[in-house]
């Protein structure tokens, strides 16, 4: 028996496609390009559910070492069929990611495989994908900025998405010493 | 010296309780100022990001070339600025996000985010400027 979903996306790509579960595995088509994604029911080792900005997310982990896809566009209602799905076919719990909405812009910096994530009481506000940082930089002892690498259309087009280029953090430095005096120029 | 005046002012805010909160227009991947929940939304690697007006500063907007770079900045410690009194911070030992740089080709667009953003944080200002002079 297959299951499918309609507007589900694949990754960040700007197409929608169809998503289909079956005891054999999951595939995702491009409606457009007809391109196929597809997970054997095999490679799958563990599975999550969190809310992004295309409404909720499937993330499939992969048995190969730090290998994952990510299908956006499911709906809240979705989340009890995929659960017992992913139990019936794979044997697999669906685990809910937590994600916060607080508006907050301090917190922590956790390394995640890949992703550089940015938690808020200890929820992910977002991750970042480490590869497509293209040049760190560090502006004295407490501030860090990462360049992501944009993307080369020759002819971005006014509906895209806005590209994010830059993010800069303040860390706290290590030493403390002289930070309780006046700010001064330097 | 350790005269930070830690919880003096600290109003605590909060952009959205939960994901429901969000707006449905989050989803188009662009950034959104939803003004009800005092808040600019950035599409941040497939997130939708919540930044409520207290945490940001300013934004401002560069053109170059057919590109337009809007920057949003964000309240966090050690900055220059003045009115250090006023800005207190909850956990100063936390890691801030101190600014973010977006770019787009639809400059009329990023040009109404920005103004969007400034009188979001006008407003705010003006509400907290009135609350005090009414508390003295």
């Amino acid at each position: 028996m297959t299951t499918q979903f309609d507007n589900i996306y694949h990754e960040l790509e700007p197409q929608v496609g169809k998503f289909r579960m079956a005891a054999s595995g999951m595939a995702w088509m491009n409606s457009e390009t007809k391109a196929v994604v597809s997970v054997p029911a095999g490679e799958i080792k563990w599975a999550q559910w969190m809310r992004v900005a295309r409404n909720f997310r499937l993330r499939i982990g992969l048995k190969e070492k730090g290998k994952r896809e990510n299908f956006d566009g499911f709906m809240r209602d979705d989340h009890d069929k995929l659960t017992s799905l992913m139990k019936q076919h794979y044997g697999i719990i669906l685990e809910t990611k937590e994600i916060t909405f607080k508006g907050w812009n301090w917190g922590a910096t956790d390394f995640q495989g890949q992703d550089l994530a940015f938690l808020v009481s200890n929820k992910t506000a977002f991750e970042l994908p480490l590869q497509k940082v293209a040049n760190s930089n560090i502006a004295g002892r407490t501030e860090v900025s990462l360049e992501f690498a944009t993307s080369a259309a020759s002819r971005p087009s006014k509906s895209a998405a806005d590209e994010l280029v830059e993010i800069r953090f303040y860390v706290p430095g290590t030493s403390t010493k002289e930070t309780g005096s006046d700010a001064g120029e330097e | 010296g350790t005269g930070t005046k830690e919880g003096k002012g600290w109003k605590r805010f909060q952009s959205y309780k939960g994901e429901a909160g969000l707006p449905k227009e989050v989803e188009i991947l662009r950034i959104l100022v939803d003004r009800k929940a005092q808040t600019v939304v950035l599409p941040m690697n497939g997130f939708a990001v919540p930044m409520h007006i207290n945490a940001i500063k300013n934004a401002s907007k560069n053109d170059e070339g057919e590109y337009t770079y809007l920057r949003i900045n964000f309240q966090s410690p050690g900055q220059l600025a003045g009115k250090k009194e006023d800005t207190p911070f909850e956990d100063p030992d936390a890691t801030f996000i101190r600014s973010i740089t977006y770019r787009s080709v639809d400059v009329h667009r990023f040009d109404s985010v920005l103004k969007q953003i400034t009188e979001l944080k006008k407003e705010v200002n003006k509400r907290e400027q009135h609350k005090k002079e009414m508390a003295d």
